[in-house]
């Protein structure tokens, strides 16, 4: 079962007047409950690439399905929503809310569905349950260490059953064993929950974890 | 609607994300709410004393005209005075609100003394009656004549022009409804001034009988009204007309126009002026505040657009966070305001005399529940309008663009 049908997508930023290919032409095929790795060195297009799968940049050519509905197209409101409800994102800086409770932060997410307060409350202690952060629940992120908020970050993924969650080097930011702890549990919560997961990273023992390896160079997929 | 509860909490929260710069913006919004809630107060303290200063120093809360008498000049005014005032008083009495009342009758007289004379321009009043209500009149000399039948009081410059003083006779001469020359030696009880030069220059009282025998008439020109509290003469004057529907009521600020009303208006305009000021300076504070966590929190703000939030929703959060700096700002200024008044201020501020006044005076800060809610509110809009250009700005940034920033 395909979830993303990327066909002939191309990707050019305007900077300073000069314009700079980010993707070039690119085909791509992601399926339901892949552990996909993109890779690829600074500059060859990773983060345009899932920006574009997580319909936050519309590309300048090409087409993008999402579960066989073309959304390159769509309104910036259906995009929203699409976000909202299908999409999950982990950032290499966390990007958590600082002034808010690792529980907080995954509530917040939470809250625009119609679900009552106590399936709330379950489905996010849950959440944290599930990476490992429970005890955490009540702290906010600045008193955390980098391991544990880019858990958080990974449970506010998760916690609205996102078909798919895009992360871009959710391991950068962290030490070697950190990272690999991430990963597994990413790859845990793949096998368990089926979620599927596209990441970039160039870390060589990062990207043995994953199910395929995509190839970037210059903008266009070279394996 | 089920965000909203977490909205507030994160607005709240964001407020003091960083202390020294919301520090900085609640001074700024606190220092306006307080000059803004002192002024507010200061003004209702000149308005209130100038308002009581007028009805107490020679209107009363109003007067009754026979209707189409005031205003327009006549030929043989008399015809249009009050005929049998006793009895008209009398069915006054026991209208709603009505604490006392006061027959007057202006006259025109050449006030004499010691060889000089000077046109002046008096009243003839129930002198008893009107010691008690008209406290505000000031006397330098002496005091009213009350009782006493020949006793007349002066205006300050009309005293000084023709060098009298209490216990000295002046004569009065003045011409009757037949154009008779007639005439009445008085002694002067009182010289008072009203804080108005010119008034005080030309002003005299005496008693009602005396006027009436000089204008050879018994009736009377006005009747001046004193009721229990200033809100009731609309229901007065209703009453009024139903009960004499022959006479006129007119109350002191239509009166006293030229002095009260313009002053009143001339007073709000400056202070709306000062106002917009005081809001423009929040304004400006919020508006900086704001730009600067809209820029230090952009990647955030890009986090949430990603994550499926709307631009309405993040443009909410820095309008709610806004709005709580605004309320929280505003009610520290209240209070500093209300610490103000009833320390340093507590025995008013010394005025010096207004342009045409002669008496220095002090206002007195009267602060109201109703003024610190509009402070409130006005703090709470200032700080929207101030949010709104850099949240804008801040949600049409695209979000790739937005995660990228640093």
């Amino acid at each position: 079962m395909t979830l993303y049908e990327v066909r002939g997508v191309s990707y050019r930023y305007n900077l300073d007047r000069h314009g700079v290919q980010a993707l070039c032409g690119v085909d791509l095929n992601v399926r339901k409950g892949e552990f996909m790795a993109i890779s690829g060195p600074s500059g060859s297009g990773k983060t345009t690439l899932l920006n574009i799968l997580g319909l936050l940049e519309r590309p300048c050519e090409g087409t993008v399905r999402l579960d066989g509905a073309e959304v390159s197209g769509m309104s910036e409101r259906e995009r929203t929503r699409l976000r909202r409800e299908r999409i999950g994102f982990i950032f290499q800086t966390f990007n958590l809310i600082p002034v808010l409770t690792s529980y907080e932060n995954v509530e917040y997410f939470l809250l625009r569905r119609t679900m009552p307060g106590v399936e709330v409350r379950r489905r996010v202690l849950q959440a944290l349950e599930a990476v490992g952060i429970s005890a955490q629940a009540d702290q906010r992120p600045n008193g955390m260490s980098g391991g544990q908020r880019q858990r958080v970050a990974i449970a506010r993924a998760l916690v609205r059953d996102a078909d798919v969650i895009l992360a871009d080097e959710p391991t950068a930011a962290l030490d070697q064993a950190t990272g690999l702890a991430v990963m597994d549990l990413m790859r845990r919560l793949n096998h368990e929950r089926g979620v599927t997961f596209v990441f970039s990273t160039h870390d060589p023992r990062i990207l043995a974890a994953a199910d395929r390896v995509v190839q970037l160079t210059d903008g266009r997929v070279i394996k | 609607m089920r965000r909203v509860p977490i909205l507030f909490r994160l607005a709240l929260r964001n407020v003091f994300r960083n202390r020294r710069r919301s520090m900085y913006a609640l001074a700024t919004v606190a220092m306006g709410a307080m000059g803004l809630f002192v002024f507010m107060g200061f003004n209702r303290g000149l308005m209130n004393q100038y308002r009581a200063n007028t009805i107490r120093a020679r209107w009363g809360h109003g007067q009754l005209y026979v209707r189409g008498y005031r205003g327009v000049a006549h030929v043989r005014p008399w015809e249009k005075w009050i005929q049998k005032p006793e009895p008209v008083m009398e069915r006054l009495r026991a209208l709603p609100g009505v604490v006392d009342l006061f027959p007057r009758l202006t006259i025109s007289a050449m006030v004499m003394a010691g060889g000089g004379a000077v046109a002046g321009q008096g009243e003839g009043i129930d002198g008893i009656a009107e010691a008690r209500f008209f406290d505000q009149l000031n006397f330098t000399e002496g005091g009213n004549f009350e009782n006493r039948a020949d006793g007349i009081v002066l205006g300050q410059g009309l005293a000084q022009g023709l060098g009298v003083h209490v216990k000295d006779e002046v004569l009065l001469v003045a011409r009757d409804r037949t154009m008779t020359i007639r005439s009445a030696r008085v002694i002067v009880t009182g010289v008072f001034h009203t804080g108005s030069q010119e008034f005080d220059s030309r002003a005299f009282r005496l008693p009602i009988k005396i006027a009436q025998r000089l204008l050879g008439t018994d009736r009377v020109e006005s009747i001046s009204v004193a009721l229990s509290g200033v809100e009731l003469w609309p229901a007065f004057a209703m009453a009024a007309a139903a009960a004499l529907p022959e006479l006129e009521a007119v109350p002191f600020d239509e009166l006293d126009k030229v002095y009260y009303r313009h002053a009143v208006d001339w007073l709000d305009a400056q202070f709306s002026f000062i106002r917009s000021i005081i809001l423009l300076v929040v304004f400006l504070g919020i508006f900086n505040v704001i730009s600067m966590t809209v820029m230090e929190r952009t990647a955030e703000i890009g986090t949430l657009r990603a994550s499926g939030d709307s631009r309405l929703e993040i443009a909410l959060g820095h309008i709610l966070e806004a709005i709580a700096l605004g309320v929280l700002g505003g009610f520290i200024g209240l209070l500093a305001g209300c610490a103000l008044s009833a320390g340093p201020l507590r025995e008013g501020v010394a005025m010096p005399p207004a342009p045409g006044i002669t008496r220095s005076f002090r206002i007195f800060i009267e602060l109201g529940l109703r003024d610190a809610l509009q402070v409130l509110l006005l703090c709470a809009l200032t700080a929207a309008a101030g949010c709104l250009l850099p949240v804008w700005r801040a949600t049409r940034i695209p979000i790739a663009d937005a995660l990228r920033h640093v």
